[in-house]
């Protein structure tokens, strides 16, 4: 179960809305207890994928270094990824499945004519094959 | 001694370290002491062959090893290194309307925005909140976005029917607003998917719209068709309907028919588990060229705004699964008489696609079916046609012929062609007389179809040297005199 805080929601959510009709990209910082993952920060980064980015996004990793290091500079946790699929439903797609990693939440954000819609979390598997939904709570407002 | 960082979620293989101080003169050397003092490790981050594995970068400090020496890169004492993968993806790799439908979580409430919007209907215990959120979570193929698809795509939007998908090529032009109520004059020119998307959202933006830019065709209607509950059809040609209903009879998805004509309609619910198809109604399409189209024969610009709302009423009440639809029953509506009748169908068992033992069970070529050659439109003039510019030329050297005009006296009100005679089709043969058959004789028509025809029958009578002038008086307009309207 991952449960993401009002305040990183917001930020999350107002970037994907600013950024579309492309995909945004960014991480979510927190800590873990157990199974249970809580996003207190949303980082924001850019979608440095070359070329259209609609219906694609890429994190720099550099950027993810950066944002390991201010988790971990607070005593938190980097604990996933978030993306937004632009007038498409929040699956997770043979694209996001392959250039995922098997380490991490990733997150992602419906964002329909420009306004939020819904969102999923995902796990990808070991060999990145499937990815098994992962229950995902956001405060409703 | 350098230091590795280990990611928050490969700390539970790590002594739930979340970092490791390591002996070792490079990166690789580093790395091997890692996964040899946690062996757990080494699958996270190694492939089979000993490789990092594809998403795995490694980090000295800022910089990406595969930048400087790789495994060989030096590491100092006090150097960090840090575990970074590469993350990508996107919705790229599927068609818009497929990637999602089939993972889409239905919709188990609706916003105080909605509950406002669709106040109307929640007060009806036949509707209400569930009903509202099955029309929310509903998905609808509307095929044509036309006189039948403008009322449709606009009454469907604003009930709140959650995803509608439009299938249409066609750009907007002035004779569609006469009925095409989801254009305007600001649209013509424009593409229509784009014009009737822009309403529907207007009137309703919670709609999720799916655009198709294609002729519907049997290579792409089954995907096209698949994601959604029901089909609409607003087509106004015979290979598009036969499509249609087939495919609706193979997907096992109602098909919710319409048709116009003049100043009449008809409309019923094809393809409902038990009930007849088009086929069981018309096994065979008609000849090419019997049944006029709406640009050949007219229709009243109500008349597709009266059948559209039957079609779209059908398609609700399929929905909330309320009332009793339109299956097994042919509804004919007559404008001029201001009357509805109703006939009975029945499933034909011998039907060829859904009877006891279908011969049709997959999707043929229906341009063939309905006897319409591949090539329709020859590029140059046929044998016995002649252009609109050289009629004109003929006219202005003044050669001897006459120049017919076979359409009827209210067409002629709109515009004629000055030199021409009026003569309408229907009248032809009782007028012959009136003709000179030593004389050259030209005919037209509005776009040259009525005029083939007068062509073969004054043939038939006799007369030598008849041609028909190409495209008729449109063509007239387009490239001799703009001043004659088109309509």
């Amino acid at each position: 179960m991952i449960r993401v805080e009002k305040q990183a929601w917001a930020t999350m959510v107002a970037h994907a809305e600013k950024k579309f009709p492309n995909e945004c990209c960014g991480a979510m910082i927190g800590r873990i207890d157990g199974d249970s993952k809580h996003v207190t920060d949303a980082v924001l980064m850019e979608n440095a994928y070359a070329g259209a980015q609609g219906a694609r996004y890429e994190l720099r990793p550099e950027d993810l270094l950066e944002a390991d290091r201010k988790a971990r500079a607070a005593g938190l946790d980097l604990i996933g990824i978030f993306h937004s699929h632009p007038d498409c439903d929040a699956y997770f797609s043979k694209t996001d499945l392959e250039n995922s990693c098997p380490w991490y939440s990733f997150v992602v954000l419906s964002v329909k004519g420009g306004k939020f819609d819904h969102a999923a979390s995902f796990l990808p598997n070991a060999d990145q094959t499937a990815a098994e939904k992962e229950e995902l709570i956001w405060p409703k407002s | 001694m350098a230091k590795i960082l280990i990611p928050t979620p490969l700390r539970q293989y790590a002594d739930r370290k979340d970092a490791v101080e390591l002996d070792g003169s490079t990166v690789g050397e580093v790395l091997g002491a890692l996964t040899s003092q946690f062996p757990d490790l080494r699958k996270q981050i190694f492939n089979d062959e000993g490789k990092l594995r594809s998403f795995v970068n490694v980090y000295l400090n800022d910089e990406d090893i595969r930048y400087l020496k790789k495994d060989a890169t030096p590491v100092a004492n006090g150097d960090t290194l840090s575990i970074v993968p590469s993350i990508a993806g996107g919705a790229t790799d599927v068609a818009p309307a497929q990637r999602d439908m089939s993972v889409a979580e239905p919709s188990t409430a609706l916003s105080q925005d909605e509950i406002l919007r669709y106040s109307r209907h929640l007060i009806m215990p036949e509707v209400g909140m569930e009903g509202q959120l099955k029309l929310k979570n509903a998905k609808i193929l509307l095929v044509g976005t036309g006189g039948l698809g403008a009322p449709l795509g606009m009454y469907l939007a604003a009930a709140g029917v959650g995803r509608i998908g439009l299938v249409d090529f066609d750009v907007v032009d002035f004779t569609n607003l006469q009925r095409q109520v989801i254009h305007g004059t600001k649209d013509v020119g424009r593409k229509k998917l784009d014009s009737a998307a822009e309403t529907m959202q207007d009137i309703n933006p919670y709609v999720r719209i799916d655009k198709y830019e294609v002729a519907l065709s049997s290579e792409n209607a089954l995907d096209i068709l698949a994601p959604y509950d029901l089909v609409i059809d607003g087509t106004d040609n015979f290979p598009t309907r036969y499509l249609v209903n087939d495919a609706c009879v193979i997907l096992k998805k109602p098909n919710v028919y319409g048709s116009i004509f003049r100043f009449e309609g008809q409309a019923s619910v094809f393809a409902y588990p038990g009930g007849p198809c088009y086929r069981c109604l018309y096994p065979e399409p008609p000849p090419p060229g019997l049944v006029p189209s709406c640009a050949e024969g007219g229709v009243l610009g109500i008349l597709p705004g009266v059948i559209g709302l039957i079609q779209a009423t059908e398609a609700v009440k399929l929905i909330l699964g309320t009332g009793e639809p339109l299956v097994g029953r042919l509804l004919l509506y007559d404008a001029l008489a201001m009357r509805f009748r109703e006939l009975k169908l029945r499933k034909n068992p011998d039907c060829p696609v859904c009877g006891d033992h279908p011969t049709v069970t997959k999707l043929i070529d229906y341009q063939q079916f309905c006897g319409i050659p591949q090539q329709a439109q020859a590029p140059a003039e046929a044998p016995g046609e002649i252009n609109a510019v050289e009629v004109k030329a003929k006219i202005d050297r003044g050669d001897d012929f006459q120049l017919i005009d076979v359409r009827e006296p209210h067409e002629w009100q709109i515009g004629h062609i000055p030199q021409a005679k009026l003569i309408p089709l229907g009248e032809l043969v009782k007028r012959l007389r009136e003709l000179d058959s030593k004389r050259e004789i030209i005919a037209h028509c509005k776009s040259g179809v009525r005029s083939a025809k007068a062509c073969n029958i004054l043939r038939q009578h006799g007369f030598a040297r008849v041609s028909n002038l190409k495209g008729g008086i449109l063509a007239w307009s387009d490239t001799v005199d703009p001043s004659v309207p088109k309509y």
